[in-house]
């Protein structure tokens, strides 16, 4: 069984439009223009039990309404869905027993109670038997490393601190799937190392299937083999993070910092015939060479040939890169 | 079943919480008290020119006023919705209401409850004891559950028109300033309902049936024989419009569009 079924999956917003000025606020008092917003255009993939997908895109893309959808709290526009078996929206209080969610920028916890308060709470929000409970929370409590947290309120907590208590408190009853919007926002790499790890060993031990949302390319080079890319509402590249390091992050990036100043057609002359992209670096001196793999000693030696050089530098093309470029260019090509 | 038990659950971690801020509470009690105690210094200053009002006497005026309180409190303590739309729309708590499994409206009462209001109810039982000392009025064994009947009904009527007014939030999205405006016109359920121009009347008895909180129930007690019907229709018509409400709450969850973020 597919832990996520998504099949043209649309939500629209309608959007009320206000005209500019006072005359035109008193105008949207009579009639009011409403435009209609596709957040999500007709999306479809699967995501197999024991999978940890990474679900990527720029702000506004999409992805907050793709796992609002799939938690059951948004209604779609049209399309199917089918989350641990269940229609998300129509059996929602069943259906909400089987997952976990993590909102990075908001609490599941009570304020102002002690966090293991909360948990109690909660166990019983989820009806967790006792003897459940005590066998996988003390297992999570100990990977989170947030045993001496759990008598203090959460107000009184660091952000760290707390968005490790908010993850075990979305595992109360330890569900097969978890979704994670922003779960390492604002968090220092210590903390984000240590949830990382939480993670995976999650997924090994119990074969939680993951589905995450990030802004930090780290985190889904650490954790995800799979990710869906989303770009204005469509899906963009689904595939592994292999692959899609493969096709876009073939290539060398070399920094050549120049002794003068050199002008965009010298250089290319330079390189006439090896598929190079030149651009300019952060300072006027300074030259950055796209080069395809394999092509580096040639560019360098042909280069260094001709121009005095004060210093060269040699970047493999990050994640981060290649996402950026993915978006710039806005859509994968082949 | 399951929802006496998170209803307990929660009630527990409440008074924990409530506990930690012990002056707050007293304050808290301390200024609903006042503002009950102007209510019924008005009540009297009224009471001082007119010894009768439409065959009403002082005495039955302040009894429904008692009885009023009753409901009023128990709503105020239960139903505490009146920033649902910034709390749960504007900040997008209900995002979080939405992935526990339990009802989204019983959780938000049990997280909103304010358990203290519930002392708002000893001044009315004070006033209602008062009143009916100096009416000599007599009282049967099943009379207490009548007026337990009558309490709850009272009190699902206030929460069904406040749900309902709540749900607005779901369906736009704009701000609305109605339930201040309903506060108010809730209060008219507390003086005899023939006071009022018969339009005002009709408005109270059956599309805001405030009446049903404050005089209708009362009359009963006061043995008012002609508005018995309307006595015992209370109950009924709390169900009814607490029906209503959840119907409208169920619709207006399912057109939820949540935060920007």
């Amino acid at each position: 069984m597919n832990a996520i079924e998504v099949e043209e999956l649309r939500k629209e917003f309608k959007v009320h439009k206000s005209r500019s000025g006072l005359v035109g606020a008193f105008r949207d008092l009579w009639t009011r223009r409403y435009m209609t917003v596709r957040a999500v255009d007709g999306i479809s993939f699967t995501v197999k039990q024991g999978e940890m997908v990474g679900y990527i895109g720029e702000n506004g893309a999409g992805k907050s309404t793709t796992i609002k959808m799939l938690t059951g709290i948004l209604t779609p526009t049209s399309g199917r869905i089918i989350v641990n078996g269940m229609n998300p929206h129509k059996e929602r209080e069943k259906f909400v027993r089987t997952i976990g969610v993590v909102f990075g920028q908001r609490s599941q916890l009570w304020w102002d109670i002690a966090v293991q308060e909360s948990f109690r709470l909660l166990k019983k929000v989820y009806r967790v038997p006792d003897e459940q409970y005590a066998r996988h929370m003390s297992e999570v409590i100990e990977m989170l490393e947030i045993g001496p947290l759990l008598d203090k309120p959460v107000r009184k907590l660091s952000l760290g601190q707390r968005m490790r208590c908010e993850l075990a408190a979305a595992l109360i009853h330890n569900p097969p799937l978890l979704f994670l919007d922003e779960p390492t926002i604002g968090l220092d790499v210590l903390v984000k190392l240590n949830i990382r790890q939480f993670l995976k060993q999650l997924n090994e031990r119990y074969g939680t299937t993951i589905l995450l949302t990030t802004h930090d390319m780290s985190d889904i080079e650490a954790l995800c083999e799979r990710v869906i890319m989303l770009d204005e509402g469509k899906i963009i590249y689904d595939g592994s993070l292999e692959q899609l390091k493969e096709k876009w992050g073939q290539g060398k990036r070399v920094a050549f910092t120049f002794a003068e100043g050199k002008d965009a057609s010298i250089l290319q002359e330079l390189t006439a015939g090896l598929d190079v992209v030149w651009k300019k670096g952060e300072q006027s001196n300074v030259w950055v060479a796209h080069v395809p793999s394999g092509g580096v000693p040639e560019v360098v030696s042909r280069v260094a040939a001709r121009y005095a050089l004060q210093d060269i530098r040699i970047h493999e093309v990050s994640t981060e890169e290649i996402v950026r470029n993915i978006y710039e260019e806005g859509a994968v090509h082949g | 079943m399951f929802y006496i038990s998170v209803f307990f659950q929660y009630m527990a971690q409440y008074m924990k919480t409530k506990l930690q801020y012990r002056t707050d509470l007293l304050i808290e009690w301390l200024s609903d008290f006042m503002a009950q105690a102007v209510n019924l210094v008005f009540l009297l200053v009224v009471f001082g020119h007119t010894p009768l009002l439409h065959g009403w006497t002082r005495d039955e005026i302040l009894f429904i006023y008692g009885f009023f309180l009753v409901p009023y409190a128990v709503f105020g303590a239960f139903f505490n919705l009146w920033d649902f739309n910034e709390r749960y729309i504007v900040q997008g708590e209900m995002d979080r209401v939405l992935t526990r499994p339990v009802h989204s409206l019983f959780q938000i009462i049990l997280e909103r409850m304010e358990l203290e209001s519930l002392l708002g109810a000893i001044p009315g039982l004070i006033i209602m004891a008062y009143a009916s000392v100096r009416l000599s009025l007599t009282f049967h064994w099943y009379d207490f559950f009548i007026f337990i009947l009558l309490v709850i009904g009272g009190a699902f009527i206030y929460a069904g028109i406040f749900i309902s007014l709540a749900t607005i939030s779901f369906f736009a999205d704009a701000r609305t300033s109605i339930m201040p405006m309903m506060y108010n016109i809730s209060s008219y359920g507390r003086y005899p309902i023939d006071i009022y121009h018969r339009v005002i009347r009709y408005i109270l008895t059956w599309v805001l049936p405030f009446a049903f909180v404050g005089v209708y129930p009362a009359s009963y007690f006061l043995n008012k024989q002609e508005w018995y019907d309307y006595a015992f229709m209370t109950p009924v018509v709390g169900a009814l419009f607490f029906a209503i409400a959840i119907m409208l709450w169920n619709a207006g969850v399912r057109r939820y569009r949540g935060t920007g973020s």
